[in-house]
């Protein structure tokens, strides 16, 4: 909450500025809170680089995604991709274009020899990331690893078992959202508990879409769509619903305790057996339960995520938020001033961060935010830090003591983590990935299936 | 009368012996090794817009004392000193990418500011400690130490109390702080400019510093654990 002081400091700017309703807002002490980035140290009397050191990166799987991640990559001043890595080799010239310094290769193996390669990112199809992560572990690489980790359990918890085991690299999974600074704002904003109790919560995923690539040859086809064959893939919640599902565990703070599903193939019957609708029903701790919806058939209101607590409702679509109180709901005292946008039949109260700070920049903190950074984008800012911190860490420690005494290194490493970006491990890709595979059992059973602990210890 | 010259004699001899045993026993050292975990440096400092710490955990070095000398707080004082001086070696380095902020652009900006590449760590080399006296049994011993310290390739005469404790039979902690100027060191404070303007970080900086050390355990396999 801002003091007199800064209030008037406020009207004053604004007034002088005229406009109209974002005058009238921060006239009235707009407190908007949007996750903003930091602006970088421009030059002045010193000019030194808040860029950390760089950091090699190979990318092995160079489809749509791995692509995406290529681009991103770019972006990032201090994470040049020295290598590109795929089986097909067209995907490796269209991968070229991000990445024109890159070093292709079709063998991830020799990605791995190269001893210039000090992390790399796994983005093949999910059924194959098993081996390459474990072998990119043994050979003393980093990795990120898309989620899901894998497509059963056993796979997947052999990759977090690797993880765990690998004290002197940085793991982490591919659930970008939980580097997403909106995310960690709205989590600090829920957990002041201005939402109540929460009573239940719910997710969808709607878009009308085929999800089938094509391609040339048959082969190359089959190959490209291993996400519609319950032989090599998770289907829907598997691939989709596994980012929401994860969001809400994250927000609810619990694991799931059990999930129930529904599904089937309504409109895409091109062949494949994974379904193109699903319904899945997730049971938490104390009743709260998410309910989750996903289909190919149908785009209306595409994906949003609710959270439904006894003063208020939380609604998140994409990066931005909303939050709708109940009428007899005590007064949190912001909200009077902050922006609220119409819904049908209801209001929502925008939750915008750092709201204050953009107004002290001469921004206006109202106007919808210019295109601004995807979560993937924090997700690979923070493995490139963290990879960064974690290798010199280790360095530093061997530098000064026995490396080899591991109980030493743990407990040095265990104390520089609370320095490091947030991000998803091992642990969270391993209990994210558990409940895909086990919902996906459930909507293909139509089934209840209960958790069991012994699932996710390693 | 010959009889007695070589009792006399073996005596003398014996004595000698004795005497150039004692000089050579005295003459041993006792080193106390950096223990790789339980250390804490701490750097405070200011600037215009909020005040910073950075922290490090990687204190290396050793501390020796004259074997015989027993370093222990229970008693009232320290056996052999001369004019309260304690005959001791003191060295220390400190990694100084090793020293974190919580933010990984502040920690570049100090590395830079640091000249880290070039000089990778902040050294200690201890030149006189003088017991600070009284002492009362029970509470650690602390000392008035001067000593080189060296950053950023720049030499000062440090001078500070440092306190001694016994952990227990084989450990030692020391701890203590100190001021120091960056610009001492040859240092430029960063300023770098932002959007909401200037900043200035101070010049003035304290370090304090926490350090565990122990004598090297005497089964060979005490590192692997």
């Amino acid at each position: 909450m801002m003091n007199k002081e800064e209030l008037s400091d406020l009207n004053r700017r604004e007034f002088l500025k005229g406009g109209s309703f974002a005058t009238l807002m921060a006239l009235l002490g707009a407190v908007e809170l949007r996750a903003q980035d930091q602006p970088k140290a421009a030059s002045g009397t010193t000019e030194y680089k808040t860029i950390g050191n760089p950091v090699n990166c190979g990318v092995i799987g160079c489809g749509a995604w791995g692509r995406e991640i290529l681009k991103n990559l770019a972006r990032l001043p201090n994470a040049p991709v020295i290598a590109i890595c795929d089986t097909y080799e067209a995907y490796l010239r269209r991968a070229a274009e991000s990445a024109p310094k890159a070093e292709k290769y079709t063998d991830y193996r020799k990605v791995l020899e190269n001893k210039q390669v000090q992390a790399v990112l796994v983005a093949t199809p999910s059924h194959l990331h098993r081996e390459i992560v474990i072998e990119a572990l043994k050979a003393g690489k980093h990795v990120y690893c898309e989620a899901p980790l894998a497509t059963t359990i056993e796979d997947a918890r052999a990759i977090a078992s690797a993880a765990k085991a690998a004290l002197k690299q940085n793991f982490q999974a591919g659930l970008q959202t939980r580097s997403d600074p909106q995310r960690h704002f709205l989590l600090s904003f829920v957990r002041t508990g201005a939402m109540g109790r929460n009573v239940m919560a719910r997710a969808q995923a709607h878009k009308k879409q085929s999800w089938r690539r094509t391609s040339p040859t048959t082969e190359r086809e089959k190959a490209l769509n291993w996400r519609l064959s319950n032989a090599t893939s998770n289907g829907l919640i598997g691939e989709i619903g596994l980012h929401q599902v994860d969001a809400a565990s994250w927000f609810l703070n619990a694991r799931p305790l059990s999930v129930t599903g529904f599904g089937g193939i309504l409109h895409w019957t091109d062949g494949r057996d994974v379904p193109d609708t699903v319904q899945a029903v997730f049971e938490f701790p104390g009743s709260v339960n998410l309910t989750y919806d996903c289909t190919l058939g149908n785009s209306f209101d595409a994906d949003y995520e609710m959270y439904y607590g006894t003063d208020a409702a939380l609604m998140i679509r994409e990066n931005k938020a909303w939050m709708f109180k109940e009428v007899d709901s005590p007064l949190l005292g912001w909200e009077v001033y902050a922006r609220k946008d119409s819904f049908y039949k209801e209001t929502g109260i925008a939750l915008v961060a750092n709201a204050t700070k953009l107004t002290a920049q001469g921004s206006n903190p109202t106007a919808d935010a210019a295109a601004e950074d995807p979560p993937l984008h924090y997700a690979l800012e923070a493995f490139i830090a963290n990879s960064d911190a974690v290798g010199t860490g280790v360095e530093d420690f061997a530098a000064s003591f026995n490396v080899n005494d591991t109980k030493a290194l743990r407990e040095y490493l265990t104390g520089l983590a609370k320095n490091l970006s947030p991000f998803a491990g091992y642990k969270e890709g391993l209990v994210a990935t558990i409940t895909a595979i086990k919902a996906n059992e459930a909507i293909l059973t139509k089934q209840k299936i209960t958790f069991k602990d012994e699932w996710f210890a390693l | 009368m010959k009889k007695h010259l070589w009792l006399f004699g073996r005596h003398a001899v014996c004595a000698s012996i004795l005497l150039v045993a004692g000089a050579l026993w005295a003459a041993g050292w006792v080193k106390y090794e950096a223990l790789p975990t339980g250390s804490s440096v701490k750097i405070d400092g200011t600037s215009t817009l909020h005040d910073w710490t950075v922290e490090g955990k990687l204190i290396r070095g050793s501390m020796e004392f004259e074997e015989g000398v027993e370093i222990d707080p229970t008693q009232k004082t320290i056996p052999g000193l001369k004019e309260g001086k304690l005959n001791a070696r003191v060295e220390v380095s400190i990694l100084v990418r090793s020293l974190k902020s919580g933010k990984s652009s502040m920690d570049s900006v100090m590395q830079q500011a640091m000249k880290q590449k070039e000089f990778p760590t902040i050294d200690y080399r201890m030149k006189e400690m003088v017991l600070k006296e009284p002492h009362t049994s029970g509470t650690p011993f602390v000392f008035h130490t001067k000593g080189e310290l060296t950053v950023s390739g720049v030499t000062r005469t440090n001078l500070m109390q440092v306190s001694i404790d016994r952990v227990d039979k084989d450990k030692l902690k020391a701890t203590g702080s100190t001021n120091v100027k960056m610009t001492d060191f040859g240092i430029q404070p960063p300023a770098p400019k932002i959007a909401a303007g200037l900043i200035k970080t101070g010049d003035d900086v304290k370090i304090t510093f926490e350090w565990l050390l122990a004598l090297p355990a005497k089964s060979a396999d005490a590192s692997q654990k």
